[in-house]
């Protein structure tokens, strides 16, 4: 390897590096504000690197990793998501009686194994990318061992469902294997175009490595996980569950599919219509039936999701843009939900119930506003993020005529709007003691939560500047 | 290996993933379900060896040494995790574990 190949994997070699170095820090000294400094410089640092090497690119840095515009750009959103979940983590771990050093390692390698997905072009990376990210996540959801039940509930069900998930995509590829004789994927790519007829192997090796995929993204009906496990996991590791996990899966997803070229087998499209048919309905119908915040996001990231999936069918030029721009919307969006709920919560307690945010607006008015813009950005009102992406999303699928799946889109972007106004509707809501009015503190994570707000807004409004960086970068 | 073998043992491997499979949907005790998830990881190894001797390619044989590490990684968090819940419920049932519904 020359040196710029080491160059343009700095972010990947940041990350892993420190990862190494907090360990060692950790069994010196246990200092969770020193721990804290170094995970946000290392994220920084590897943020940094991801924007650097574009004179680079494109680069086959090893038969098993590209590093170039798509890479680089999913790097970038990646760490900072991870970067924003650490801030967050910080001010919510304090309280709590947990050794809580550990998590940053975790939260790391979670951010490694997202990074190695966006890169990979090849199963092997594509696997260990993705189990790198599994396993510090089963470890992150289940780290409340001492404060939260619940937590360790939620960390086996993931445990087990996402191991069954990494089976079901590992003998998928296997069969893939066996029929093309090649782990690339490019190769595959190759071997599918000159193939004349498929084998039914090779159709069901891909059926299971979709399935692993739709597990990973919690598409319905892979979905049943997904409300638990953002109810019990800490409410930042939920956040990081909604970012980093997915964005990852979703880069892997349009490299693979764009370079085996899978548009070209209508049973596949017909799965994945079904998939965003299913997840866009039941995550949303779902999503009504409940009081709890927390589960309420989960249902609505199932929903989310299935709404990416129609950008991703869409596969015309637009499809990897509009896909991109939604992801980068829908982080920003549940970045901040789920900031204000770590925000609100005290200790052991978090603020998970409907009842928490009632007239949340009278006591904490600054929260309040910011958590309206977050939930009207998810429903896809005008002048937020989530109305732009959705825009996108629609205008990619009526180019290539999907109208049955734009038709779901939009009904159960309707229903959804209900329990989203459902929680602004409760935080409005007059107070029967004024006298319980908190002076809002200033502090790091308010300041945060503000400018993801403005940035959310910002998409919203001007969002040319955002589309004209994902189209050179992802598309380009 | 002659093909009539590489059949026989994708043959073996799709069963083996089909009886993990089932245990892991039929099993209510957690050791039994992670045993049956062990079982699915390992029928993928050996599928992938199987394709491996096919195509006289080492790539089946690396793939089959990840899965194998990262199965102990993934058990390791596995059984810490049913440790702690059989100390706090005194039951390794997933029926009697799963108090998170709806």
């Amino acid at each position: 390897m020359s040196s710029e190949d080491f160059r343009s994997l700095l972010p990947l070699l940041i990350l892993a590096a420190a990862s190494i170095l907090l360990l060692v820090v950790i069994a010196v000294r246990r200092d969770h504000r020193l721990v804290y400094y170094l995970t946000v410089a290392a994220l920084a640092a590897a943020l940094a690197a991801s924007l650097i090497p574009v004179e680079y690119s494109p680069r086959t840095a090893s038969p098993l990793l590209v590093i170039d515009g798509f890479s680089l750009f999913y790097s970038a959103l990646l760490n900072a998501a991870g970067l924003i979940v650490v801030v967050l983590s910080y001010t919510y771990l304090r309280p709590l009686r947990e050794q809580m050093e550990e998590y940053y390692v975790l939260i790391l390698l979670a951010v490694l194994g997202s990074v190695i997905l966006a890169a990979s072009r090849h199963f092997a990376s594509f696997f260990l990318g993705l189990e790198l990210l599994s396993v510090s996540l089963y470890t992150l959801v289940g780290y409340m061992v001492r404060s939260r039940d619940r937590s360790m509930e939620a960390g086996l069900k993931y445990l087990i469902l996402a191991a069954a998930a990494a089976a079901f995509l590992l003998f998928g590829m296997a069969l893939v294997f066996y029929e093309a004789g090649q782990l690339g994927f490019s190769g595959i790519g190759k071997y599918l175009a000159e193939a004349e007829a498929l084998s039914l192997l090779i159709i069901t090796g891909f059926g299971l490595i979709i399935i692993g995929i739709g597990f990973k993204l919690a598409l319905a009906p892979f979905h049943m996980w997904a409300a638990d496990v953002y109810e019990g996991a800490p409410a930042p590791v939920s956040a990081l569950v909604a970012t980093v996990s997915k964005g990852g899966v979703v880069a892997v997803l349009l490299r693979f599919y764009s370079e085996v070229d899978g548009y070209q087998f209508p049973v596949l499209a017909l799965l994945f219509s079904i998939f965003a048919a299913a997840s866009m309905l039941g995550g949303n119908l779902l999503a009504l039936l409940q009081d709890n915040v927390k589960r309420i996001l989960g249902y609505s990231s199932i929903a989310h999701l299935g709404y990416l999936i129609v950008a991703f069918l869409s596969g015309g030029a637009m499809a990897a843009g509009a896909a991109t721009f939604y992801l980068v919307a829908y982080f920003i969006t549940i970045l901040v939900a789920f900031g204000v709920v770590a925000h609100l919560s005290s200790g052991e307690q978090e603020a998970e119930k409907l009842e928490d945010y009632r007239s949340l607006f009278w006591r904490r008015p600054g929260t309040a506003v910011v958590f309206t813009a977050a939930l009207l950005s998810l429903a896809g009102i005008p002048l937020t993020a989530g109305f732009i992406g959705k825009f996108y999303i629609a205008a990619a699928g009526a180019q290539e005529g999907l109208w049955v799946l734009l038709f779901i889109l939009a009904a159960s972007s309707v229903i959804g709007l209900y329990y989203y106004l459902r929680i602004i509707m409760a935080m409005f809501a007059s107070a029967k003691d004024p006298a319980q009015r908190i002076a809002p503190l200033f502090s790091g994570v308010g300041l945060l939560l503000v400018i993801l707000t403005v940035a959310l807004v910002w998409l919203g409004v001007f969002p040319q500047a955002m589309l004209d960086m994902i189209n050179e970068w992802v598309a380009g | 290996m002659t093909p009539d073998y590489m059949e026989q043992g994708m043959l073996l491997a799709i069963v083996l993933f089909c009886l993990g499979f089932v245990g892991l949907m039929i099993r209510r005790n957690v050791i039994f379900m992670l045993l049956s998830i062990e079982i699915m990881l390992n029928a993928a190894g050996l599928a992938f060896i199987v394709s491996g001797a096919r195509w006289a390619n080492a790539d089946g044989q690396v793939m089959f040494i990840f899965i194998l590490a990262m199965t102990a990684a993934e058990v390791s968090v596995g059984l810490a995790l049913a440790l702690k819940i059989f100390q706090k419920y005194k039951t390794l049932d997933s029926d009697a574990i799963n108090r998170m519904k709806g």
